[in-house]
């Protein structure tokens, strides 16, 4: 190894590693675009998503109509921009719950062992043999009954129309079966960082200068765990984004009126002959989407662990 | 070896009886009334006619007696009928004819994607660093994330619309009909590059270990270096990849099957929610989970034909 200046900041480190690789700088300026367009597109959207043209039906991008219309005449520049916030918030949610879940259960099954350790590890490894997908489609037909009968039962109760709301419903549903399908992954990693960092000597060094508990666990376990956690949360962020327009095309994810590129993608399908444009546009920025998340997932990889390196 | 064989398949028991357990549980608590479910518009009103029909199904045992009896239908191969999408038939049969097609389909593209694949990876690692190595690995970082609901209407987009290469052809009538070819592409991209892609890396790894030098130094030849010692070690994690590699079969078949519409277990899966017939779709998670078991298992099994280290293991 060359002689470098040492720095004795770590995360800097990684940082100067992540800026220094230009492929997850282009994705990190992708990621960014799409975060604003989230979070401004829709204010800045020049027409209603829900609002139908039926006049101006399956227009071709014009001055007007950037990327034409669909079906019902509705801007699908505005359906894009709001399709994004639906693919960000789901995937981000989806995530952090199925993250909350894994470090839960994780770090449980970790610092108690024996049959609890068992009980929630082996939990875990079943859920895994289902193919991600597929377990998402099932807990998402199974659960959608029962979500839709109790938050009746609030409304009822509240009188509050959200509960009512499909779209908002819809959402419930897609983050129920995306974190059922996504903790046993974090829960597995978690559990196993827990254990290896455990075995180190710093560890075992803090302990024999009597460092309580949460002293250990603060000052060793979370910083040293955090950056797998991290990666891991990136890289599997554009899955989630596939899963929640996978979900979507299928029709048991976001639905309509909500806005989602998968159910966007699925209705205008039978079409796909004459307006062309209506599918590709939401299957591109879907695409390149998830590419750019998976590039900066990769690259925040390398920067965090150097080590790992494939080439 | 025996013993290996023995133990692997006997670690499956456990995983299987619990996906079993946790479709059943979820379709027990879950979607609401199973009698709901079967009967539809049918179910009876008057309360006491609603329980001899409960006690006629088994519904009013407890749990672990309908588990149990869950079981025992499942080891005679019956997973009830199907109710919305073909009335009454028994979702065996309507399984076992969608498989007979899917499998044609799989099997064709799983063969493609080796066959293909793992000699595009040597040529991409031997050429390491040239326009052909960068191409393939760009593809390879690029297309494997683009998922097939959206390849499919791209490529039909590109081939028929604008090259008029191909007809728009939707349906089946067997692997050697020009209607299989872009449902084959589509599924077929995605996977390939993933097996490329491991194969370039798991060959530059291997052509930097110390027996190559060995073997090279004792002369030789390249091929045979090739054969004999890169080949049978850089193909481990190419193997591991291959349980993955049909998962991600199994999911793109749900879309391409769809799409073009092809009578196979994807389209089963499909149809099953677009209708809402709970009976099939528990039974073709859990089919289809027990695929991708199955061939995890053979992936497992084919170990130590690569690996001497593993029957040790």
């Amino acid at each position: 190894m060359k002689t470098q200046a040492r720095s004795n900041n770590l995360w800097l480190d990684a940082f100067k590693r992540l800026v220094r690789n230009r492929m997850s700088m282009l994705a990190l300026i992708i990621i960014v675009l799409i975060v604003l367009m989230a979070i401004f597109g829709p204010l800045l959207s020049p027409y209603d998503y829900t609002r139908q043209d039926l006049l101006n039906t399956n227009q071709g991008p014009s001055l007007e109509h950037w990327f034409g219309t669909d079906e019902l005449g509705r801007d699908m520049f505005s359906r894009i921009l709001w399709g994004a916030r639906t693919a960000l918030a789901v995937a981000f949610i989806s995530q952090g719950i199925s993250f909350g879940l894994g470090i839960l259960l994780g770090s449980i099954a970790a610092y108690s062992g024996g049959w609890v350790d068992n009980a929630i590890m082996r939990f875990a490894d079943i859920l895994m043999s289902f193919p991600h997908l597929l377990l998402a489609i099932f807990v998402s037909a199974t659960i959608r009954q029962p979500i839709l009968k109790s938050f009746y039962g609030v409304y009822d109760r509240t009188g509050w129309d959200i509960f009512r709301n499909t779209v908002f419903i819809d959402y419930f549903i897609v983050f129920g079966a995306l974190a059922a399908a996504g903790w046993p992954w974090a829960a597995r990693l978690i559990r196993g960082q827990i254990l290896s960092l455990r075995e180190q000597d710093f560890v075992a060094a803090a302990q024999a200068l009597g460092a309580r508990h949460w002293q250990i666990i603060r000052a060793h376990l979370v910083p040293n765990a955090i950056g797998p956690i991290i990666v891991s949360f990136t890289a599997g962020f554009g899955d989630a984004m596939l899963a929640e327009s996978s979900l979507s095309y299928l029709g048991i994810g976001i639905r309509p009126p909500g806005a989602s590129w998968g159910a966007m993608i699925s209705e205008s399908l039978i079409g796909w002959r004459l307006h062309p444009h209506l599918v590709a546009v939401p299957g591109l920025v879907l695409a390149i989407c998830v590419f750019a998340f998976n590039l900066f997932g990769d690259g925040l990889n390398d920067a965090l662990n150097p080590r790992s390196k494939v080439r | 070896m025996l013993q290996y064989f023995i133990k692997r398949i006997a670690q499956l028991v456990p995983t299987v009886l619990g996906v079993i357990f946790i479709t059943f549980s979820l379709g027990y608590f879950g979607p609401g009334d199973p009698l709901k479910h079967q009967l539809g518009e049918r179910l009876p009103s008057d309360p006491a006619q609603l329980e001899r029909l409960r006690k006629h199904y088994g519904l009013d045992r407890p749990f672990h007696v309908q588990f149990s009896s869950y079981i025992g239908k499942l080891a005679r191969g019956d997973m009830g009928i199907s109710i919305v999408v073909q009335s009454k038939r028994p979702i065996r049969d309507m399984l076992g004819k969608a498989l007979r097609t899917s499998v044609q389909l799989g099997g064709a593209a799983a063969l493609i994607i080796f066959v293909l694949g793992i000699p595009l990876g040597i040529l991409a690692a031997y050429r390491k660093n040239t326009w052909l190595d960068y191409v393939i690995v760009s593809l390879a970082a690029l297309l494997p994330t683009v998922p097939p609901f959206v390849l499919a209407p791209l490529l039909l987009i590109l081939f028929v619309l604008q090259l008029k290469l191909l007809p728009a052809s939707f349906g089946w009538a067997g692997l050697f009909d020009s209607r299989a070819i872009l449902p084959l592409i589509i599924l077929v991209i995605g996977p390939m590059l993933i097996v490329v892609r491991q194969t370039r890396n798991s060959i530059i790894e291997a052509l930097t270990q110390d027996y190559v030098r060995t073997a090279r130094s004792k002369g030789v030849l390249e091929h045979k270096v090739l054969s004999r010692h890169v080949l049978k070690n850089a193909m481990i994690p190419v193997l591991t990849s291959m349980g993955f590699i049909i998962s991600g079969l199994l999911t793109g078949s749900l879309f391409v099957e769809s799409i073009f519409g092809i009578p196979g277990f994807g389209k089963l899966i499909y149809d099953g929610l677009r209708a809402y017939d709970y009976p099939l779709i528990l039974g073709t998670t859990l089919v289809g989970t027990l695929i991708i078991l199955a061939s995890n298992l053979l992936v497992d099994l084919l170990y130590p034909f690569f690996d001497p280290r593993v029957q040790f293991g």
